[in-house]
């Protein structure tokens, strides 16, 4: 290849310089792939990233020492951590995001975040004795990838899958399905009807109450 | 020298075609990822809705004013251990429903498999006290219902529907229940003539399925704002799942 280069170099000096400076941003571009390749490799894989936030979530729900607050906060951070807020509120309102205001797309991604976050820890609060399971992964394209869990009941295995983006060198979950039930898709269903029926405030405002009588009781 | 030309241009043609390859593959951080049509609206015929909501009221109420007391009284009563084996057997007992249908599917491993349990737990389980195919032979159950093998065949739900204490279903589900009830179900042909026995069963059936589940309904109710329209959406969804696999 470079005798080629050498070749036409010579004769044409024109096309050298040209040449020459693409060669060396090739050899630039292919040095920074590779490293980025590399890094990559190291970089956790979906299941050990949602393992590790699944399990640490576990710990804490098994550790009876820790007061309330406490439990409650350090599972809220590694909440926000692993949870794409963002994506799942995109997903839910669907068409109607792009209708919404910025305002009120950032008031839903709140009060939506805290709905989720008390949903997820609702359902697996009840399991803490049980045993998770890490099937198997699945990767639909570099960004996107499916893992595959079960929880093993004394009466029954229960999948639970989880959908995962990647942001960054982060896996971030951006939806649960739950016995074939995804989480997403039945808050998108009701909420559009509610949208449609009343218009977006009006879903914050009953959203906002939810989270109210949730804590209530 | 003209041959060499031609082949600095394909090398520069080439060389350019995995430039742009390369900077495509660089990890550039897009500037919002848009999530919004990520996916299809899934749209539920329900053209009962106002009956389909008055019965969900009435199963709504029968549930927190009728099954979930016995079903606390139950667990206060009888220990885990005893339920599990109670729901076990009737488990095993409706075998036949998921043996016929696995069938009709031409679904030949699922098959053998039930055949395979319902051998295991009535001998070494004793009558299907226990399931010792899951537990020491790890084979796990797969549910099959003639609702799902008519959805197998490409027969769709037809409208959502609400069934009185049953809860929600849907027009080819609630047939699937009923042909499934009446021919594969033992219990039908044990109290043929016993109305009320079979009735009692039943409940005694619906009880400890309850007795052992870690409060869904409750959970349900507390996070949706309309929980009509998240159990409508969750029930298609799961059926869906159900038929596909």
């Amino acid at each position: 290849m470079l005798s080629i280069y050498n070749n036409t170099f010579k004769n044409e000096y024109t096309v050298i310089k040209h040449n020459y400076y693409q060669i060396l941003l090739i050899i630039f571009m292919l040095a920074f792939a590779i490293q980025a390749k590399a890094v990559s490799v190291v970089s956790a894989s979906p299941t050990a990233q949602l393992r590790t936030t699944v399990d640490a979530i576990l710990d804490i729900l098994r550790d009876k020492t820790l007061g309330v607050e406490t439990r409650r906060d350090k599972i809220r951070t590694l909440v926000n951590q692993r949870f794409y807020f963002r994506a799942m509120s995109q997903r839910t309102l669907g068409r109607n995001w792009k209708k919404a205001s910025t305002e009120q797309q950032n008031k839903f991604v709140t009060l939506f975040s805290d709905l989720l976050g008390k949903t997820y820890l609702g359902r697996i609060e009840a399991y803490t004795d049980e045993r998770v399971e890490y099937l198997r992964e699945k990767n639909k394209n570099p960004k996107r990838a499916v893992v595959y869990t079960q929880i093993v009941t004394k009466s029954a295995d229960i999948p639970i899958n989880y959908k995962l983006a990647k942001k960054g060198d982060q896996w971030l979950i951006y939806d649960v399905i739950i016995e074939e039930v995804s989480l997403i898709s039945n808050y998108r269903s009701s909420y559009a009807e509610i949208i449609k029926k009343d218009g977006i405030d009006s879903l914050l405002e009953k959203i906002k109450e939810k989270l109210k009588t949730a804590d209530a009781s | 020298m003209l041959q060499n030309h031609c082949m600095a241009e394909d090398a520069f043609a080439t060389v350019n075609g995995s430039f742009v390859l390369l900077a495509k593959a660089r990890p550039v951080e897009p500037v919002e990822e848009d999530f919004t049509e990520d996916e299809d609206e899934l749209e539920v015929n329900d053209p009962f809705e106002s009956v389909n909501r008055k019965i969900f009221a009435f199963n709504d109420a029968t549930y927190f004013y009728v099954f979930k007391p016995v079903a606390k009284g139950y667990r206060a009563v009888v220990p885990e251990g005893g339920r599990l084996s109670v729901s076990n057997f009737f488990s095993n007992l409706l075998a036949p429903v998921r043996i016929v249908n696995s069938g009709l599917q031409l679904k030949g491993e699922d098959a053998t498999n039930e055949t395979m349990r319902l051998i295991i737990n009535s001998t070494l389980g004793l009558a299907g006290l226990f399931d010792v195919a899951r537990n020491d032979f790890k084979i796990t159950i797969k549910k099959e219902d003639f609702g799902q093998t008519m959805g197998h065949y490409q027969v769709g739900n037809g409208p959502y529907i609400v069934i009185p204490f049953l809860g929600p279903s849907s027009i080819r589900d609630g047939i699937g229940l009923l042909i499934d009830g009446a021919y594969l179900d033992p219990l039908n042909y044990i109290y043929d003539d016993e109305t009320g026995r079979y009735l009692f069963a039943k409940w005694v059936d619906i009880e400890t399925t309850l007795s052992l589940d870690k409060d869904t309904y409750e959970a349900i109710k507390n996070d949706a704002i309309d929980p009509y329209l998240f159990l409508r959406n969750a029930y298609i969804q799961h059926r869906a799942g159900a038929v596909e696999n």
